[in-house]
């Protein structure tokens, strides 16, 4: 094999095979795809109001694939002519020995291009195809449960599998072909792959959770509070797009998010990979990653098939169920990771960091239980503050965000120091290293996690589609029962989703100081400047004002990304009113135009991606052009801070708020009505957009600042030289503010157009 | 179609209606429009039984299809000391409502005095005619025959009242648990139910002056009591067990 110079017959055989298991994975999911497919849709009136939901979703994915695909194009241009600003690095030179400096240009160029384009495909299908499979299962859900739980249960799973496995196979494979094509040379084409799926996820996220939550709070704001209705009330016009948004929101959007970072978390660990091969010439640093996530693939696909309930619904019997299928894979994951560490490397190390990874995995998916769980001390507090009215829960809540926060914060600030003591007195480079293995480690569940997390949202529909069609009492109480299930499902992978997300930065954090050093090396840079040898160095007024302004940006977002919620909320209320007041429809005998709030949800969605992605995107490149290359370092140890601090205390705030008004609702302090119940519910609304919105959309945005830079560091390390002004960096500096300031504008006010204040 | 005649509590009025108990209960909470929403409470009354105490003349011209054909709503008969006026023999199933209009029927049944509990403390919210909600020391068959019997200066033809949920307090108030009651101030219902153990013989103390004007069906005891003297009806009010399975809309939207 040409791109792995001095492989072992074993490493060509283990690389060939992780391609196996990608497809393998791959046909599994088609596999199961076939097993959903093959369920019937139940009766005429449940494939009516299926139909709606359908029709809702394919609305949203075919606008969002108008939005994005001229980015993509766009995007796709940039990166190719990038090669062409910097050259290719030394390992391109060595893997493509022979070739001239310009068919190499080409060839890198191509390859970022294709690369790049593979990542945005590959993000957009799981996304796209989770949501349409999460569609297609929900109906089938309703029907299933007209006959045990345990079909219901299995079919649900099973549809949620389909989209964790796509975001497996499709993740493994594309790392796995970019390595074997380039090689040693993979990084430089590695980026534009990591960056297509993370700015894909970053769209499908932000548009998800705008829609899904202008959704939610406009359907209950007038439905639930206003008219009296019940939760999935037919006459409520926005009840469909309120369906169509637990699909957009909880599986295209987490799915494309955690597929991101399975993705980026590979990216990071191979570039790392490389940089230690060249240093000591041993494969292992990028073979192992990637039998790592093979075995992870194999014992997701044990782990999830292994999920089957019984044929009644009892206490908790749905998440026993699921929680053995997880643990399974984790068992068989471990076992597998331990005896290929043994027989392959003949060293722990690298082993060592990946069950550190699973172990984050679990410890934070317990601080999240204990922060947004009902059984657990805050939220029990939280409900007991809704006593004295919104006002005190809302602190208590707050609380509680802030202290998740923290909490979360210090582990993983514990396992970087695992990852320092796993390399004890190696250079810098091995314990970045360790971080990233640490990711892949936390990664290794993916399949399984993200099935849990699309169950949620099939498990959902499947519940409105049975109150819509009056399906009978047992059948409700299944649904009911795999309902909260379900919530609970998504809150784990929530946490697991933000913790990978931070674990991933880190990892390209260490990407940038590697990447940026190679081509301070290659520049000429002496060591004493060299960014490895120097750090990053806050006590610099530049670097400072990098941090500050780095940390001042997941606060930017979020304001918009809740802005565009509330604005968006405001006008599906409006919609809702207005449909209220057409005769026939409360009497319902006329039909409400559900098509109408689920365009206001999906027009509303998109016009806000385009301004947050050119945000993320250009906010580095103008702290680079400006303050220089260890300014960005700075700049992207702000993001991640205060990035990695504020998602986590909107999902713990939110969730706690969510669930605190969900134990009253079970019968805490008088239950559904009572003045306790009207405080937790302002707490949930509030916590809505926190937790669904804003929080989420962060993990992509950081990671897409992050590769942003790794991508532009060379170029300003090229046209910055340290102490030296340039014109082409102060006009691109320029050029990037002044784009930053519309798209400020064009998010706030929804559009250039001045709108006049109005009491 | 038929017509049916339904005793509200709150408030207290006499009204036909062309329709049956489930859609008159939705149409009481909800409006036509869904332009307004509260609970409703109300028991069917045998028309038969009551011929002779209501215009029969206005009820028949009155409650008659609309000109589309669709059954009238409602035809106020009476809305004053109506309670005091209608027999408790006439008095057929009581239906409450959610504010967003699912119905439970609770049917009547003979009460069992000799399964009262006299050793607890007890919290009732009288709806009808009077709704003040009274902490007592009395159990529901006394306190309904110390309020209509004349005994003391204050008397009341005939009663509707809930008995409410106290939990850990109606045996212990000063260190009771209060985690699953749904009162603001709970320091204030303490001192209610502490003054009933007090030294000087006190049987009831009024904890809130006027009905909020919705309960919380979660919180009802044993059930609905409807009476005079010696005279009472009882209306269990099933588990929350019982009641997932007896009305699962109805449960779910409480």
């Amino acid at each position: 094999m040409v791109s792995l110079p001095g492989a072992t017959p074993f490493e060509v055989i283990a690389i060939w095979s992780v391609l196996v298991i990608a497809f393998f994975g791959l046909a599994y999911a088609m596999f199961l795809r076939r097993q959903v497919m093959a369920c019937d849709k139940g009766t005429e009136k449940m494939q009516e109001v299926w139909d709606g939901i359908r029709i809702g979703a394919n609305a949203y994915l075919k606008r969002q694939l108008k939005t994005i695909i001229p980015l993509i194009f766009i995007f796709t241009i940039i990166l190719f002519l990038s090669v062409y600003v910097v050259p290719p690095t030394e390992e391109s030179k060595l893997r493509f020995a022979g070739y001239s400096d310009e068919s190499l240009k080409l060839v890198i160029g191509f390859g970022r291009a294709v690369a790049f384009i593979m990542g945005s495909l590959f993000s957009l299908m799981v996304g796209q195809f989770g949501m349409r499979m999460a569609v297609q299962a929900n109906v089938r859900v309703a029907s299933a449960s007209r006959r045990s739980f345990g079909e219901a249960l299995k079919l649900a799973y099973r549809a949620g599998t389909v989209t964790g496995m796509l975001t497996d196979g499709l993740g493994l494979l594309g790392g796995t072909i970019i390595f074997i094509i380039f090689g040693v040379a993979s990084p430089d084409t590695l980026l534009g792959f990591g960056f297509g799926g993370t700015l894909l996820a970053l769209f499908m996220r932000v548009g998800g959770g705008i829609y899904t939550k202008a959704a939610d709070v406009g359907a209950d704001l007038v439905g639930k509070v206003e008219a009296g209705l019940p939760e999935d009330d037919e006459r409520n016009a926005a009840v469909i797009a309120d369906l169509v948004g637990d699909n957009v929101g909880d599986c295209a959007g987490m799915a494309a998010d955690i597929f991101e970072s399975y993705e980026v978390t590979i990216v990071s660990t191979l570039i790392l990979g490389v940089v230690l091969f060249t240093q000591t010439h041993q494969l292992s640093w990028i073979i192992f990653p990637l039998l790592v996530r093979g075995i992870g693939v194999l014992s997701s696909i044990i782990g999830t098939y292994l999920v089957k309930g019984q044929k009644e619904a009892k206490d908790n019997n749905a998440l026993k169920a699921i929680n053995k299928g997880f643990y399974s894979s984790a068992a068989i994951s471990i076992t597998a990771f331990g005896i290929l560490a043994y027989f392959y490397l003949g060293e722990w190390r690298s082993f060592l960091s990946v069950v550190v990874g699973i172990l984050l995995a679990i410890v934070l998916d317990e601080i999240t239980k204990h922060f947004t769980d009902g059984n657990y001390r805050p939220v029990k507090d939280i409900a007991k503050n809704s006593k004295t009215g919104a006002a005190t829960l809302l602190l208590k809540g707050m609380s509680y965000g802030f202290e998740v926060a923290v909490w979360q914060t210090l582990v993983i600030a514990i396992t970087i120091f695992a990852s320092i003591m796993i390399y004890n007195g190696q250079p810098i480079v091995y314990v970045l290293y360790g971080v990233a293995m640490t990711g892949i480690g936390m990664l290794t569940l993916t399949g399984n996690n993200v099935a849990m997390d699309a169950f949620g949202p099939i498990a959902d529909n499947a519940n409105g589609i049975g109150e819509l069609s009056h399906l009978d009492k047992d059948a409700r109480k299944i649904m009911d029962s795999l309902d909260a299930t379900g919530n609970t499902t998504k809150a784990i992978t929530k946490g697991v989703a933000i913790g990978s997300a931070v674990i991933a930065a880190v990892a390209l954090f260490g990407s940038f100081i590697t990447d940026v050093s190679k081509v301070q090396i290659q520049m000429g840079f002496e060591k004493s400047a060299q960014l490895i040898e120097t750090g990053i160095r806050i006590s610099v007024p530049m670097v400072f004002i990098g941090l500050l302004i780095g940390g001042t940006i997941p606060w930017l977002f979020s304001s918009l990304t809740i802005n565009a919620v509330t604005r968006a909320a405001a006008e599906i209320v409006e919609e809702v009113r207005r449909q209220f007041r057409i005769p026939g429809v409360i009497e319902r005998t006329v039909k409400p135009d559900y098509q109408k709030a689920v365009d206001i949800c999906t027009v509303s969605a998109q016009r806000e991606l385009v301004p947050l992605a050119l945000i993320a995107v250009l906010s580095p490149l103008l702290i680079g052009s400006l303050l220089g290359v260890e300014a960005l370092g700075g700049f992207l140890a702000g993001v991640i801070l205060s990035g990695q601090l504020l998602a986590v205390f909107m999902a713990g705030a939110g969730g706690a708020w969510d669930n605190a008004k969900k134990t009253i609702e079970d019968g805490l302090y008088g239950g559904k009505g009572s003045e306790a119940h009207h405080a937790a519910v302002v707490g949930d609304t509030v916590g809505d957009p926190l937790k669904d919105t804003a929080g989420p959309a962060l993990n992509p945005m950081i990671k897409v600042i992050n590769l942003v830079s790794l991508l532009a560091a060379p170029v300003i390390i090229a046209y910055q030289k340290p102490g030296q002004s340039s014109v082409g960096m102060l006009i691109t500096g320029a050029i990037c503010l002044v784009i930053i300031i519309g798209s400020i504008t064009f998010s706030k006010r929804g559009g250039f157009k001045k709108v006049p204040f109005e009491m | 179609m038929s017509k049916f005649i339904y005793l509200t509590a709150t408030p207290e009025a006499l009204i036909a209606s062309m329709l049956p108990p489930v859609d008159f209960g939705e149409y009481l909470s909800t409006g036509t429009k869904k332009r307004n929403k509260g609970q409703a409470i109300f028991f069917e009354v045998d028309l038969r039984q009551i011929e002779k105490l209501i215009d029969m003349d206005s009820l028949n011209q009155r409650c008659v299809p609309k000109p589309d054909g669709s059954p009238k709503n409602s035809v106020y008969l009476s809305v004053y000391k109506v309670l005091e006026m209608i027999p408790l023999s006439a008095l057929k199933s009581l239906y409450i409502t959610t504010d967003n209009g699912f119905t439970l029927e609770l049917k009547r049944t003979p009460y069992d005095l000799s399964k009262e509990n006299k050793s607890k403390l007890y919290l009732f919210q009288e709806l009808c005619p009077v709704s003040p909600m009274v902490a007592s020391e009395l159990a529901p068959s006394a306190f309904l025959k110390r309020l209509t019997d004349g005994s003391t200066p204050i008397v009341l033809p005939k009663l509707f009242f809930v008995e409410l949920n106290l939990g850990d307090l109606a045996t212990n108030p000063l260190k009771g648990s209060v985690d699953y009651l749904p009162f603001a101030n709970v320091a204030h219902l303490r001192d209610c139910l502490e003054a009933l153990k007090g030294a000087y013989e006190k049987h009831m103390k009024t904890v809130q002056r006027v009905f909020s004007g919705s309960l919380l069906y979660r919180t009802i005891g044993s059930g609905f009591y409807i009476g005079s003297r010696d005279d009472i009806i009882f209306y269990p009010y099933p588990s929350l067990t019982e009641l997932e399975d007896i009305n699962y809309e109805f449960f779910r939207s409480i």
